[in-house]
């Protein structure tokens, strides 16, 4: 764990307190975001009072799928590139994500309860670059 | 509203850089020769052509700039009309027919070009174009990962999970989608498959394999089409476009496209494909019932099974039932793709729009060969493409 640690892209999750997903809620409708927007979205909602939310804990694999194969840049990957499975996930805080698994997809089943995690997706200079995962509760 | 008819469709055979079939043609080779035949399918001349509706591709020609109707002008002849670029990422050729459609619906002009090509760039298609936090679809690579197929592959998951849909059901999908495209002169692949020949295919992304999601391809595909008082000059037997619907992503859509969405009340997907298939039936006053064939943007074998159930050609969950009954045939109650599709053609990006308007004609003249459609009358078209674009077309006879 002595590897130095960096976000693939800043600003988007912490691991202070806990791995979470830096997003927001409308105070007016309720609908979560991540990332944050600059307003609301809905087209049903007639204010735009959007608050910092950070979203943690666990949820529920929705579907899932695998990449056989090495997605083209802008993605980044340590070779050899090793598949991977993403989950579609229904977190209990009311936000359906998408991120990498951890685990096989022989691990993976529709229903299961995951955890939000920080984790590695790639490495270069000496550096780990995370982003947010889940992982099997 | 003037009646707006096809009156002449052209293809060029796709096919991949350095094949045979496109060698090392360019995109504008591609086009040019859909385009002299249209022409010459509709009795035609260029400079009878008024206005020019062409698919913009962000992978070949145009300048780079998605200019891609004025390289075919160029090419042509410049004879100083109109022309208009539409960009819906594979929705283009769609969003193209459309605008065509509705300038000569509105009057505006008399006699159109609808065009669509590409040259593709070899393996899964960057989905984003951009190197920029602020773009959605930079984030969803960056951060996560997932290339096209692995969008199609979650919804088959879920679909495997919701109906008990087996890998061999999804297989037995390619396997009619390839006998159609036997005997299919623009297809690229022309050779039938068996299911244990698809199962033995590699997977692209788990649960989906090669055989079972569409490569990219080179080729291109034109319509001439022009107001039904017009039409009379030239044929006896047009093709009429009963509507032409575009329509984007709603709200409420129960896919993330980016990162992430409000968890949804309910499984509303491809609420795009559906609105604008929707529309269609709608403005055309004719059902799902009445579709006699339908072309849909069959990326993979999953939305020839989840498409006619979200649009009402068929019940919910029949789908696999349907195909393995051999009714998703051409000679079937509810034919898909009997072109072949997408998984039979290869995905030219910006063409598709286009191809299914070509294949539509040929159907619904009852030049389609040994995968017509037995007494096709009424024809049903549909595209999707990033960015939470769908078109839909209705044509019949």
């Amino acid at each position: 764990m002595s590897e130095l640690r960096e976000p693939c892209v800043p600003g988007l999750f912490s691991e202070e307190n806990g791995p979470s997903l830096l997003g927001a809620r409308c105070r007016c409708c309720g609908t979560p975001y991540f990332p944050a927007p600059a307003h609301c979205r809905s087209p049903d909602c007639a204010g735009s009072d959007l608050e910092p939310h950070a979203f943690s804990g666990g949820g529920v694999l929705w579907s899932y799928s695998v990449a056989n194969f090495a997605p083209p840049p802008p993605h980044k990957f340590d070779a050899p590139f090793k598949p991977y499975v993403i989950g579609v996930v229904d977190l209990d805080q009311g936000l359906r994500v998408v991120g990498q698994m951890i685990g096989t997809a022989d691990d993976m089943r529709v229903g299961a309860r995951v955890d939000l995690v920080i984790d590695p997706i790639y490495h270069r200079d000496g550096k780990a670059f995370t982003s947010w995962k889940f992982r099997l509760a | 509203m003037q009646e707006v008819v096809v009156l002449g469709v052209g293809m060029h055979r796709f096919g991949k850089t350095g094949d045979a079939i496109v060698g090392n043609k360019s995109v504008t080779e591609l086009c040019r020769a859909a385009v002299d035949m249209a022409l010459k399918d509709a009795g035609v001349s260029w400079r009878q052509i008024e206005a020019v509706s062409a698919a913009s591709s962000r992978f070949s020609g145009g300048k780079g700039w998605g200019l891609n109707g004025n390289d075919i002008v160029e090419d042509m002849g410049s004879t100083g009309i109109p022309v208009y670029n539409l960009s819906a990422g594979c929705a283009a050729g769609g969003n193209a027919f459309n605008v065509g459609y509705s300038l000569v619906a509105g009057g505006i002009h008399d006699m159109v070009l609808v065009v669509g090509g590409e040259v593709m760039p070899k393996g899964m298609i960057q989905t984003s174009g951009l190197d920029d936090v602020n773009d959605p679809e930079f984030l969803r690579q960056a951060c996560v990962g997932m290339p096209g197929p692995t969008f199609w592959s979650t919804l088959a998951r879920r679909r495997m999970y919701d109906y008990g849909t087996t890998e061999e059901q999804m297989a037995k999908v390619t396997v009619k989608a390839r006998q159609c495209a036997v005997g299919n002169p623009y297809a690229r692949f022309q050779k039938a498959v068996t299911v244990e020949e698809v199962l033995a295919s590699p997977y692209v992304s788990d649960p989906l394999r090669l055989f079972e999601i569409c490569p990219v391809s080179n080729g291109a595909a034109a319509a001439i089409i022009c107001s039904a008082a017009m039409a009379r000059r030239f044929t006896r037997k047009p093709i009429t476009v009963a509507t032409s619907t575009v329509a984007t992503i709603s709200f409420d859509d129960a896919l993330p496209r980016s990162l992430a969405g409000p968890v949804p009340a309910g499984s509303s997907f491809h609420t795009e494909a559906k609105s604008a298939v929707m529309r269609a039936f709608e403005r055309s006053g004719i059902g799902p019932r009445e579709i006699s064939f339908t072309e849909l943007q069959d990326n993979t074998c999953y939305y020839e099974l989840a498409f006619p159930e979200e649009w009402g050609l068929c019940d919910e969950g029949e789908a696999e039932r349907l195909v393995e009954a051999g009714d998703t045939a051409p000679t079937g109650r509810m034919p898909i793709n009997p072109s072949g599709g997408f998984v039979s053609f290869g995905e030219a990006t910006t063409a598709m729009g286009v191809f299914q308007i070509a294949e539509l004609t040929w159907q619904l003249r009852g030049e389609a060969g040994a995968r017509q459609v037995p007494n096709a009358r009424v024809g049903l078209a549909q595209t999707n493409g990033l960015g939470g674009n769908a078109t839909a077309a209705i044509l019949k006879r």
